[in-house]
């Protein structure tokens, strides 16, 4: 068989690959250089500066609170979407009257993009005319209404709670797929041993469901620690930078202050961390495909 | 009473504050898209009649038809993009054991992860470099390469499930690979190719932190960036079309994906276990 151009892996990979190595590299590239030099907000290097730009990004306070609100944010949503996607999936994956609706409407907010899911909730909350508030008194659960965007005690827990309905369909997804991998001898077996529900749960599914379980954790935290519609079209980490993240943080110092070198030195550590873990990802995704 | 009919009463009973959450949105985006402009302020749920008139003043208002151009644009040629370069890379990975394989699977994986926002500062240092800000070709050529990873994972997934056996017997018949390729592949991976594109069609569309960086002027605005123009940094705001733009912006693409969902479940599961 002559080896053409159409047979030959490596030309058939590389302008693909070039590509995408390029997309990720020279903006790497560039973010190294302008972190190590002092920079104007134009944009225009001044020299080097050695790790000036590093330092000064952990001196701001306001940094320290975007790094706190990350954790609560990351930890929040994906501890949150993890106990209540596993009952869905649980109950999705059993036989019911109307499963296949249910499932479909679980998935429906997946649908929708964030940022105009964000602008949604922005409008629903809003403090004088918002829909939720006027739902709420109907229902004669509050007198007055609330100003839910106004304070971050109430705008920051309402985002986390809408990251959580966002990310229920992937996870509960991912779940269906492990529930429907366990076999169902298995649980012939426990029964006629006479295991309970909550046995079988805990001896069978649960242990079983631990790959999936984590690969669902890592990707979430990934995807939520790079979530940035969700704040910044509800409030741009207002009021006063209260509602801030890490990445609307970054944004803002590059975008708005003018910051570009401190900007691009948190960047590149925000990189770090989500290569470790995306180097987990790796490993178990990897890890699932050896066995 | 039968016992599965108990079970399914309890299921949605369980599930009902799942489903009041889900639906919210969708009522609130709907119900104030057909409010009449001077009960849109008004604290009720109910419109009193429904203003159906909406949806043609936003078109408008909301300066509707040049974003939708542009996200079509945008969506389209970055979709080709993606896919020119990834079908024969994923015909590669699916039909060719090669040195380095492992390791651009791997590669695929990583940037499969990386989101742009960490990239951002530098994205938008190469399309300054370009000459692109402001120009819709950027998000085409951004678009376009960040998808790359996916489009290429997805396809390879799925033309892994074609038995290479139909194109070995076309060669022994005397088809040249080319031939082979046309005639024997190609038409038995349209359907991956499809809803490979599909979504990287509604990546695109949807896609927000990157259009809002390099474009700055409304004439290039795509969707995404147009709606939120329109509810960010205004003292007054016009929420009867900013709902109706977003139902028109968003409802026919999330249908196609609620459509299409199980198909990229199964080609990212595909993926991993292939």
């Amino acid at each position: 068989m002559n080896r053409s151009a159409f047979t030959n892996p490596y030309v058939l990979v590389l302008p693909g690959f070039l590509l995408a190595a390029f997309i990720i590299l020279w903006p790497l590239y560039q973010l190294g250089v302008i972190s190590l030099s002092d920079v104007n907000r134009f944009g225009q290097l001044k020299g080097f500066a050695g790790i000036v730009n590093y330092s000064a990004v952990f001196a701001d306070p306001d940094f320290l609170g975007a790094l706190w609100r990350t954790f609560v944010w990351t930890i929040g949503i994906v501890v949150g979407t993890l106990v209540v996607s596993l009952p869905i999936a649980l109950i999705l994956n059993d036989d019911f009257y109307g499963r296949s609706v249910a499932r479909v409407v679980v998935m429906l907010p997946w649908a929708v993009s964030l940022p105009m899911t964000a602008i949604i909730w922005r409008w629903a909350l809003n403090g004088e005319s918002g829909m939720l508030n006027s739902g709420l008194r109907d229902l004669g659960l509050i007198h007055t209404n609330i100003q839910w965007l106004a304070q971050a005690s109430t705008a920051f827990p309402m985002q986390i709670l809408i990251g959580i309905l966002v990310t229920i369909p992937f996870t509960t997804t991912i779940f269906l797929g492990g529930l429907s991998s366990i076999p169902t001898d298995l649980y012939e077996a426990a029964r006629l041993e006479g295991a309970n529900g909550w046995q079988t749960f805990r001896e069978i599914t649960l242990p079983l469901m631990r790959p999936f379980l984590n690969i669902s954790i890592v990707l979430n935290v990934i995807y939520v620690f790079n979530s940035f519609p969700i704040i910044w079209a509800m409030t741009q980490g207002g009021p006063a930078n209260s509602t801030d993240i890490l990445v609307t943080y970054l944004y803002k110092l590059g975008f708005r202050y003018g910051k570009l070198g401190e900007a691009s030195a948190l960047s590149l550590m925000m990189f770090a961390l989500l290569l470790v873990f995306t180097g987990l990802y790796v490993f178990l995704a990897m890890r699932g495909e050896r066995e | 009473m039968s016992a599965k009919l108990k079970k399914s009463i309890l299921y949605w009973i369980l599930l009902l504050p799942m489903i009041v959450l889900v639906f919210f949105p969708f009522a609130v985006m709907f119900i104030t898209a057909i409010k009449p402009s001077d009960e849109v302020l008004n604290p009720t749920w109910w419109p009193s009649h429904a203003e159906w008139h909406n949806f043609v003043a936003m078109w408008q208002a909301a300066n509707f038809g040049p974003a939708l151009w542009n996200s079509i644009y945008v969506s389209v040629l970055s979709t080709l993009l993606a896919l020119v370069v990834s079908i024969p890379a994923a015909y590669a990975l699916s039909r060719f054991r090669f040195r380095g394989r492992t390791f651009f699977r791997q590669f695929l994986l990583v940037t499969q992860m990386l989101s742009p926002i960490v990239l951002v500062i530098g994205l938008f240092r190469l399309v300054v470099w370009l000459g692109l800000i402001d120009n819709v070709n950027s998000l085409v050529f951004l678009y376009g390469a960040f998808n790359i990873a996916f489009t290429v994972w997805m396809l390879q997934s799925y033309f892994s499930t074609i038995p290479k056996e139909l194109e070995e017997a076309a060669w022994m018949e005397g088809a040249s690979p080319w031939k082979a390729l046309i005639k024997v592949f190609l038409p038995l991976a349209l359907p991956a190719m499809t809803v490979t594109a599909i979504f990287s069609f509604i990546n695109a569309w949807n896609e927000f932190v990157i259009a809002l960086t390099m474009l700055r002027r409304q004439e290039s605005y795509t969707l995404p960036i147009q709606i939120f123009s329109l509810v960010s940094g205004r003292y007054t705001v016009e929420w009867n079309n900013v709902m109706a733009a977003t139902f028109v912006a968003t409802i026919p693409v999330a249908v196609i994906f609620a459509w299409l969902q199980r198909y990229l479940v199964r080609g990212l599961a595909l993926g991993a276990v292939k």
